[in-house]
């Protein structure tokens, strides 16, 4: 119990100073100039389909197999 | 679920052998061929008339032609002895007119072997599987398009199944 009690105690001091923390900081920054934000350059995403079809395949077959005749008989091969 | 199929299929397929089973007869190799269609648990392979003493050796052979034109040639030899049989994969693997090969061992029976590669004119992918298993040779061939060539893991399904087969006929 007394445990409990010592850890809501400090969460609570922890909440406290928290919230206090951005007034402060908006405070000393109403008096200088913010500098420009950096330009940030994204790397262009890679997008790879799941499968030769770009879906999870048909006839069940998971991503990256498809349905096709092959050496097995028809069945899920890999891409 | 192929896989699990697959399985079934394998242990229905020893289950038969083991029902018939017992030394094969000295003029009825042919109960000692694989039928890819069992394997794969496919009906798209249609058996040729089986060949008896394939290269004046005891034995038989028979292609299995699948209806988009690949084709899988079984081969299996009883012979004297293991280095009789041992010998006789070792002669397949040297006959064969594989071109760029690239070969690597296969759990299959003793000394089981993969090579594959193309035809000459690269027209056709090929792949030899070679392994004994007691006094038997068995070699199995593939012949396909050049963009999907067989891969060891298929040689592998087929003749593990190739040495179920022959060990319930032959025993060992």
């Amino acid at each position: 119990m007394r445990r409990i009690a010592m850890a809501i105690a400090t969460a609570g001091v922890i909440a406290g100073s928290l919230a206090g923390a951005q007034t402060a900081t908006a405070a000393s920054t109403n008096d200088i100039t913010p500098p420009p934000a950096p330009i940030q350059h994204f790397p262009t995403p890679i997008i790879a389909a799941l499968d030769c079809a770009g879906t999870t395949g048909w006839a069940g077959c998971g991503p990256g197999w498809i349905w096709r005749n092959g050496w097995r008989g028809p069945a899920c091969y890999v891409c | 679920m192929k896989r699990i199929r697959l399985a079934v299929t394998i242990a229905g397929l020893m289950s038969a052998a083991t029902i018939g089973a017992g030394a094969a007869s000295a003029d009825d190799y042919t109960t000692l061929l694989i039928d890819p269609n069992f394997v794969f648990d496919t009906v798209q392979y249609t058996g040729g008339a089986p060949t008896m003493n394939p290269g004046g050796q005891p034995g038989a052979a028979r292609v299995f032609s699948h209806n988009d034109g690949r084709s899988i040639t079984d081969t299996v030899w009883v012979l004297p002895d293991p280095a009789a049989a041992t010998a006789a994969v070792t002669a397949a693997q040297t006959a064969a007119a594989i071109a760029n090969p690239k070969t690597e061992p296969v759990q299959v029976g003793t000394g089981g072997t993969f090579i594959s590669g193309t035809s000459a004119d690269g027209s056709q992918s090929l792949g030899l599987l070679t392994f004994t298993q007691g006094n038997a040779a068995s070699t199995i061939e593939f012949a396909g398009p050049a963009n999907d060539p067989p891969d060891a893991a298929l040689a592998t399904d087929l003749g593990q199944a190739q040495v179920a087969l022959i060990q319930s006929r032959m025993g060992g």
